[in-house]
């Protein structure tokens, strides 16, 4: 059980409270889903109720947060607490310390107290019930998304905490990963355990959740079962992602005499031994909007690297705006094509925004760079960022500033590799509304995206890859 | 993509042994190494490393190292020629009398480059053989504070999945026009916007391990180990033949002093 009354904080130096005067009760067996745009307070709202601010943090703390009835400032220590909650962060990869899968949850398990007995029973159930024991010797680098969100709720689990807080646990994940971690969550909620879970895919996640919480600066705006605030305007402009005049209906199927942009013949990739792309053919003509989906690993991503360059045809053949895209340079082709990648902060080095959005019109001579780098910041909603610093900015904007980069370029192919990871409704409403303008100055465009939802609201054309081959491509009329 | 130093999994001898054992043997083998000064020696040393390899199984993954032992040897005996001129001149690197090659030199950077050969190499064997939470238990019990423990096997772990980053920050990078170009001058220019990226993102990430190695206790918590690894048959004759070595040989270098 966790209270929270009037809780209200601010991180050192920060200007603005994180969250402020939330009060929750989480009773014990309840699952809390907690959920609201980016930059909300929801990251914050979790530290809290761990009793990590409180243990660890600076800042200015007030209100009262109590961990099964204890004020937490009664803990003598974080690790104290630890053996009541267990928190899981939104990035896997910096909860994973050792080499193995078995080692990672052993790790856990052998802090504990237990007889080997014990601990080789719980080792076993423990990788049963997160479906690892397969991976058992797997190191961390070679996990995919969902297995390393599962590794670390399985070693959240082998703490044996009551309380289990999770901060997005699937939002770098595919249909298939986010319903194998509800899978795991349903069994831990059937077992007694108290679940909070900070998320942005309610629908997915509804069957679970006891009470839900929505935020926005910092605030609770709405705190219920969700039965009584699913009627609330607020709350639904917050959890259902709404599309609706994204696409404008413009047929852009039949281009007239335009040759494709994009042709794409018998192509196949292998990376040593294994078959990524297993012969797939396919045009793309001036104006369309492609959505490419499909689930992990089973060639999206392989696909999409082919069309600038960055890998090469093992066979058949890529021709991208009359360039031979087996064998031009990523430099030439980046002037037809522009790729922004799932996640901005591997591309962030520069000390402004403007400068990050300079660096790609400088490599490549654009005309005008002034005008362009003005152009591309009101057309992303990022004038006001020009002179901040990239990765202050929020989840959204980072990801805005990401195609602003891109753009800049004056590309005539836009790729993007799943650009709504990590974002809310309207985060997400956001982007979709700039590649729909960009589509209406005439720019072809083509999203990789696990959300069918998005696919199919927005796009003209839906291509399915499955294992290496092109399932399905449809052309959706008006 | 080359895995440097990461643990692989197989049944051999090297992998069966006690890390107690390894780390001794390791210590042993570099102690006669930075005292001796006998190339031959040394070169016997190296062929026995490479032995331990081939009986562990391991050396597929240690004559990948070759290629950097090779670009070092050239760069410590180019040191050597130019930093420490001594004995009989064999020839000239430009003709005309320039850059004279002495077997002085030649001699000290055939040491070093033993020396660090067989250094590297052990280590490789010793770190590739033995699971990270063993070597963390070994180190923790023989005394190292679990501080420094953490701060190695972090290091280790975190090798693989900087590398796999460095490479996507490279491609994003080339996606947005950049050509430093190959070679050396292009992978001076490409470090700002690999470099820079590589380290913001690996020191965001600092907060998160330091809360999750608090909340699972590691430094707090005493550890109940699951299985507890002893000292068999082949560890006690690993670790006298070894003992009796370095017994051996630290009594020739004494008598020798006097």
């Amino acid at each position: 059980m966790i209270t929270l009354e009037d809780v209200s904080y601010t991180y050192p130096r920060g200007e603005r409270q994180a969250i402020a005067g939330v009060s929750v009760k989480i009773e014990p067996g309840e699952c809390l889903f907690i959920t609201g745009p980016s930059g909300a307070g929801k990251t914050t709202l979790c530290m809290a109720a761990a009793g990590i601010l409180e243990h660890e943090y600076g800042g200015e703390k007030s209100g009262r947060i109590a961990i099964n009835g204890r004020d937490v400032k009664e803990y003598s220590s974080l690790s104290e607490i630890a053996g009541h909650v267990g928190m899981v962060f939104d990035d896997p990869e910096a909860q994973l310390l050792f080499t193995s899968v078995e080692e990672e949850i052993l790790s856990a398990l052998e802090r504990r107290g237990l007889r080997p007995q014990e601990i080789e029973e719980r080792l076993a159930s423990i990788m049963e019930v997160t479906h690892l024991t397969l991976l058992r010797e797997r190191p961390p680098h070679a996990l995919s998304g969902g297995q390393k969100q599962r590794l670390v709720l399985a070693t959240t689990l082998a703490l044996g905490t009551d309380i289990v807080i999770l901060d997005e646990p699937t939002a770098e994940l595919d249909e298939h990963g986010t319903e194998s971690i509800i899978s795991v969550l349903q069994e831990l909620k059937a077992s007694g355990k108290t679940i909070i879970v900070t998320e942005h895919k309610f629908a997915r996640f509804r069957n679970l959740v006891d009470q839900m919480a929505v935020m926005e600066g910092g605030k609770i705006r709405a705190l219920g079962r969700p039965g009584n605030l699913i009627s609330d305007e607020f709350v639904r402009g917050v959890i259902f992602p709404d599309f609706s005049g994204i696409r404008d209906g413009k047929d852009t199927s039949h281009s007239g005499d335009r040759g494709p942009l994009v042709s794409v013949k018998n192509l196949e990739h292998a990376y040593g031994e294994v078959e990524a792309l297993k012969g797939v053919s396919l045009d793309i003509f001036p104006g369309e909007f492609v959505a490419i989906v499909g689930e992990n690993g089973s060639g999206k991503t392989t696909l999409i690297k082919h069309l600038i360059g960055l890998l090469r045809p093992t066979k058949g053949t890529v021709m991208v705006d009359g360039k031979d895209a087996g064998k031009a340079p990523v430099s030439d082709l980046a002037h037809s094509v522009g790729l922004v990648f799932q996640n901005p902060d591997h591309m962030f080095f520069a000390d402004t925004v403007a400068e990050e959005v300079m660096f790609g019109i400088r490599n490549l001579g654009i005309q005008d760079p002034e005008q362009v780098l003005e152009t591309v910041l009101d057309s992303t909603g990022l004038s006001h960022a020009k002179d901040l610093y990239p990765r202050w900015l929020s989840r959204g904007e980072r990801q805005r500033l990401a195609i602003a980069c891109v753009l800049a370029m004056r590309p005539r192919l836009i790729i993007l590799d799943e650009p709504t990871t990590g974002l809310d409704g309207r985060e997400a409403r956001e982007v979709m509304e700039i590649l729909r303008d960009l589509r209406q100055e005439g720019r072809t465009i083509v999203m990789v995206t696990h959300s069918r939802q998005i696919a199919e609201e927005c796009t003209d054309r839906i291509i399915t890859i499955d294992a290496g081959k092109i399932q399905s491509d449809i052309r959706r009329e008006g | 993509m080359r895995e440097i130093l990461q643990y692989i999994h197989k049944d051999a001898f090297f992998h069966r042994l006690h890390p107690g054992t390894k780390i001794f043997l390791v210590l042993a083998i570099g102690i006669v190494t930075l005292l001796t000064l006998d190339i031959p020696v040394l070169c016997l040393i190296l062929l026995a490393v490479l032995c331990m390899a081939l009986i562990g199984r391991v050396l597929r993954e240690v004559l990948q190292q070759m290629a950097l032992i090779l670009a070092m040897s050239v760069i410590f005996i180019l040191i050597t020629l130019i930093t420490m001129p001594n004995g009989q001149v064999l020839g000239y690197l430009i003709p005309g009398g320039y850059l004279p090659v002495t077997t002085g030199a030649l001699y000290a950077g055939v040491l070093l480059t033993l020396r660090f050969a067989i250094l590297i190499i052990s280590f490789q064997i010793f770190v590739i053989t033995t699971q990270p939470r063993d070597l963390v238990n070994t180190l923790e019990k023989i005394g190292i504070p679990i501080d420094y423990n953490l701060m190695f096997l972090i290091a280790l772990r975190f090798i693989p999945t900087l590398q796999i980053e460095a490479t996507k920050i490279h491609e994003a990078q080339l996606a947005r026009g950049y050509a430093p170009g190959s070679g050396f001058v292009g992978r001076i220019k490409s470090v700002a916007p690999v470099m820079v990226p590589l380290v913001s993102n690996a020191l965001a990430r600092t907060t998160v391990l330091g809360l999750t190695i608090d909340m699972r206790g590691y430094r707090t918590r005493k550890r109940t180990p699951f299985r507890e690894e002893h000292m068999n048959l082949p560890d006690k004759v690993v670790c006298v033949v070894v003992g009796l070595f370095l017994i051996a040989f630290l009594g020739t270098i004494v008598l020798t002093l006097f």
